[in-house]
């Protein structure tokens, strides 16, 4: 029969309900729109005003507090319905931002200690020193003299007894190849950087003239111990675990999007 | 039906502590969530003052930086086209690189010590929001464009008309609290993340970019010394009265928030900057003169739009005072007048003041800066990149490289005033290591001193009972006996001070002319001032004319390339004043000066293959400037 196939139509059935429902609505229906004061929005305004003034409010100042909040609450839910908030890049980052915050402020729960040093391991890079040198130099204006004092002092005498005053330091230690270039010019790291250590070695050209080099060590790249910098390290894991989680939570949120390119 | 309360509401957006910006009258209710933006929340934690880093020295070390770093929330450095943020700016200043608008790429050959973003505080971040087609921002009239800027000309342009409506009547159209809110947090956690103590120093700061109603300039950096900072900068847009802003230091300072402001481009300021009255054309008075003393221990002596030490038409006798002058007022081409517009002259008018009244509000230390719009430091003449973006990236647009072809007008090169700029100015402070603490303490003390670009570093004490020049331990003994640059004496009767001005060469850059002296004093009322060469690389000093030979230094102009063997690494001297008295009120500080290097213009102009545009000075002197030491009277 036409009418029983009509009949087991889903879409009929939606039409019947969605009818009945919107007369119902209409018959009993109020079209104003409802704001309920709560005790707990009035207790919510109280604390406020308290933690703000460090007054207790009085039942007079709660009422001005609810009345004005009402008041904004409708002019806010009127613009949200007139779809003032579309479109608006304000109201979009702050939007953004607050989902940001809530993604990221997921609890971290504390690393296990067998955690920290996975992430320590895998980003050991950041907790590396680069090369350093601790030395002495002597200056001098020309490479002559550099020499003669360094002819003098492979025969025995007394490396204090040279060099000419120089506003640099007389000694540096723990500097990286970058730092000493910074200090001496720009090629100074490099000629020093294979010289034997405990002993006299030059002339080094600098931005200054020249110098005698005396390494006192060389200290190769160093991994700085997990327990020395645990701190640091703490908080850098911390802030990757918070980008993970934003990241993750953009990643399932994406899942329940299309995307798709409008081709002209 | 509830009584409404406007008084509770201005009430709660007090306590709130957060901007009551005119649509939204009760924050109070977002209160919990705004202090979840964490603006004035430190950020990393301080190593206590206890822990010292491997450099720490009591002698103290020379620090380079530049506390004048424009990124892309200025609102003139986004019409530039600069995309670059302070995070970028700090990875450049750490070594890193940056692209230039224009397609290149910028990075330093020696990465500097530490680094300020300063960017605009009136519409920060407004003119990115505006080329945002989604926001309100760019319904506005002036934003039309804004989204799809072209060339250099179209840019200076829409430069030139946003710059006019800002600082018209209608200007607060365009301002936005939020928007400004947003970048200034971003500038600074991006300043807390990039400082490292013992490597690298970073600090919270903007620009306070007022005018005066002349169109001078009255131009102030404000540098915080701590990891917090208030939720928005004090900017124009709250007062272009400079007393104010020192009213607002004051009050942070008062909750435990230090921070100083250092005035720029006094040279564009048309005698604005050191006026003999306060803004209302009263007299100075010692209130005023310890308000500023308090807030503005600092001056930006030197940086791309020229060099503000002085002027020829006011130290006619001084040979090296035609240095790198930009003659006009700020982002215009009206002549600014050089009266009330020089440190120098300051420094005197102080101590006459001084003299006269017993007050002296200019009684400060100096440093260079670049105000890069780039967010790259700008000091280095053989790779100059200017500062405007694509307003000034190449030298045709600079004015050192002819143009494709004459104008209509028959002109060579382009009309701007981008060829009275310089590549210039490097911060320099003496302070135990590089942390935050140490440089900012030297600062306060004025232990400081201006480059034009290149790494020369002096050393400058006054005393009585200093040491020889050459004491090996001169350092100790002059800290002990005497004071460093920024410092007092009191004149004494019976005998005059001596003093040690010891500058070096910076390690990439030619060696020294000569180490100078300059002193002004208070004589029958009047301000002198009188330059003396105290040490000299090519010979004798002239005792008659207290002036050193010439060195021989000459530059090739075809390859920018240096006559050898001229000149001298480093210079110093002990020096007594010849003419000292006791009675009078003196400052003297040291100004030294490399030999001669081409001229960024030069550099240009070789790589163009042209000749250098002989409207241009084809070469300069480097220079470096101390902050004064001032001998007063015994009373």
């Amino acid at each position: 029969m036409a009418s029983d196939v009509l009949f087991r139509q889903p879409l009929i059935w939606f039409f019947f309900i969605g009818l009945f429902l919107f007369i119902a609505d209409s018959q009993i229906g109020d079209d104003r729109r409802e704001i309920v004061i709560t005790d707990a929005l009035r207790d919510r305004l109280a604390t406020l005003w308290t933690t703000q003034t460090g007054l207790v409010a009085t039942e007079a100042e709660v009422n001005s507090l609810v009345d004005n909040w009402v008041k904004e609450e409708v002019l806010y839910r009127e613009a949200l319905r007139l779809g003032l908030d579309e479109e608006d890049s304000i109201v979009r980052r702050r939007l953004v931002q607050k989902l940001g915050f809530i993604a990221e402020s997921e609890p971290i729960p504390a690393p296990e200690i067998g955690e920290l040093e996975a992430f320590y391991q895998q980003h050991i890079d950041d907790y590396t020193l680069p090369v350093r040198y601790s030395l002495q130099h002597l200056y001098f204006q020309t490479i002559e003299s550099a020499q003669q004092a360094l002819t003098q002092i492979e025969q025995g005498v007394s490396s204090r007894d040279f060099g000419e005053p120089s506003m640099l330091n007389p000694s540096f230690a723990y500097r990286s190849a970058l730092e000493l270039n910074a200090t001496f010019g720009a090629d100074f790291a490099g000629q020093i950087a294979d010289f034997p250590i405990v002993s006299w070695q030059g002339p080094v050209q600098s931005g200054f003239g020249f110098h005698l080099v005396f390494l006192n060590a060389i200290h190769p790249e160093q991994i700085t111990p997990l327990e020395a910098i645990g701190q640091q390290v703490n908080e850098d894991y911390r802030r990757a675990r918070q980008l993970e989680a934003r990241d993750l939570y953009i990643e399932n949120l994406l899942q329940q999007y299309i995307i798709s390119v409008e081709l002209q | 039906m509830l009584r409404q309360s406007p008084f509770i509401s201005a009430l709660l957006c007090v306590a709130a502590l957060s901007a009551c910006s005119d649509n939204s009258t009760t924050v109070a209710v977002d209160s919990a969530e705004e202090a979840a933006v964490p603006v004035s929340q430190p950020f990393k934690a301080t190593d206590p003052a206890s822990v010292r880093t491997a450099e720490y020295s009591v002698e103290r070390n020379a620090y380079f930086g530049d506390l004048h770093v424009h990124t892309m929330y200025s609102f003139d450095a986004f019409i530039f086209g600069t995309t670059s943020s302070p995070d970028d700016a700090y990875e450049f200043a750490k070594g890193g690189s940056i692209t230039h608008p224009a397609g290149f790429s910028m990075s330093l050959q020696t990465p500097l010590d530490f680094y300020g973003v300063t960017d605009h505080a009136f519409y920060l971040g407004v003119l990115r929001e505006m080329a945002d087609p989604n926001s309100e921002l760019s319904k506005h009239p002036v934003a039309a464009g804004m989204d799809s800027l072209g060339g250099a000309a179209e840019r200076g342009v829409k430069f030139r008309e946003v710059l006019g409506f800002l600082r018209g009547p209608d200007g607060d159209e365009l301002n936005d609290p939020e928007v400004g809110m947003s970048a200034w947090s971003e500038i600074v956690a991006a300043a807390n993340r990039h400082n490292d103590p013992g490597t690298f120093t970073t600090f919270i700061g903007y620009e306070y970019t007022a005018t005066a109603s002349d169109g001078g300039n009255l131009h102030r950096n404000v540098i915080f010394r701590g990891d917090t900072a208030p939720n928005l900068p004090f900017s124009r847009l709250d007062s272009s009265n400079p007393e104010d802003l020192w009213d607002w230091m004051d009050g942070l300072r008062d909750q435990g928030m230090d921070s100083l402001a250092i005035p720029h481009n006094s040279n564009g300021s048309n005698g604005n900057m050191f006026m003999l009255t306060d803004n209302s054309g009263r007299p100075l008075d010692d209130a005023y003169a310890s308000q500023r003393m308090r807030n503005e221990p600092l001056v930006e002596i030197t940086q791309v739009k020229g060099t503000s030490d002085t002027h020829p038409a006011l130290s006619p006798n001084d040979e090296w005072a035609d240095f790198e002058i930009m003659p006009f007022m700020v982002a215009s081409t009206l002549a600014s007048q050089p009266d009330g517009s020089y440190v120098r002259q300051a420094f005197l008018n102080g101590l006459r003041m001084q003299a006269e009244d017993g007050i002296n509000p200019y009684k400060f230390g100096v440093i260079g800066s670049s105000d890069t719009h780039n967010a790259t430091y700008a000091g280095e003449e053989f790779d100059y990149w200017s500062k405007v973006g694509l307003r000034d990236s190449d030298g045709i647009l600079r004015g050192s490289v002819p143009m494709l072809e004459p104008n209509s007008a028959g002109d060579i090169y382009v009309d701007t005033y981008f060829d009275t700029w310089s590549a210039a100015g490097l911060a320099g402070v003496w302070a135990e290591e590089n942390t935050r603490e140490s440089i900012y303490d030297g600062f306060r003390r004025k232990e400081t001193f201006g480059t034009s670009g290149t790494r020369m570093k002096v050393r400058f004490f006054g005393g009585y009972d200093l040491p020889a020049a050459d004491d090996p331990d001169m350092l100790a003994k002059s800290y002990s006996g005497g004071v460093s640059m920024g410092g007092d004496l009191i004149g004494e009767a019976s005998r005059a001070p001596s003093f040690i001005a010891w500058v070096a060469k910076a390690p990439d850059s030619a060696p020294l002319d000569r180490v100078q002296i300059i002193k002004g004093w208070v004589e029958d009322g009047e301000t002198r001032e009188e330059v003396y060469d105290v040490a000299c690389s090519g010979g004798p000093l002239d005792p008659l004319t207290s002036r050193c030979p010439d060195n021989g230094a000459r530059v090739n102009l075809s390859d920018c390339s240096l006559t050898n063997g001229s000149g001298a690494p480093e210079l110093r001297a002990s020096w007594r004043d010849p003419n000292f008295d006791p009675d009078q009120h003196a400052f003297y500080y040291v100004r030294g000066l490399e030999n001669p290097t081409c001229r960024w213009s030069t550099w240009d102009a070789i790589r163009a293959g042209v000749e250098p545009n002989p409207n241009l000075q084809p070469t300069i002197q480097e220079r470096i400037w101390s902050s004064p030491i001032w001998v007063t009277p015994q009373l």
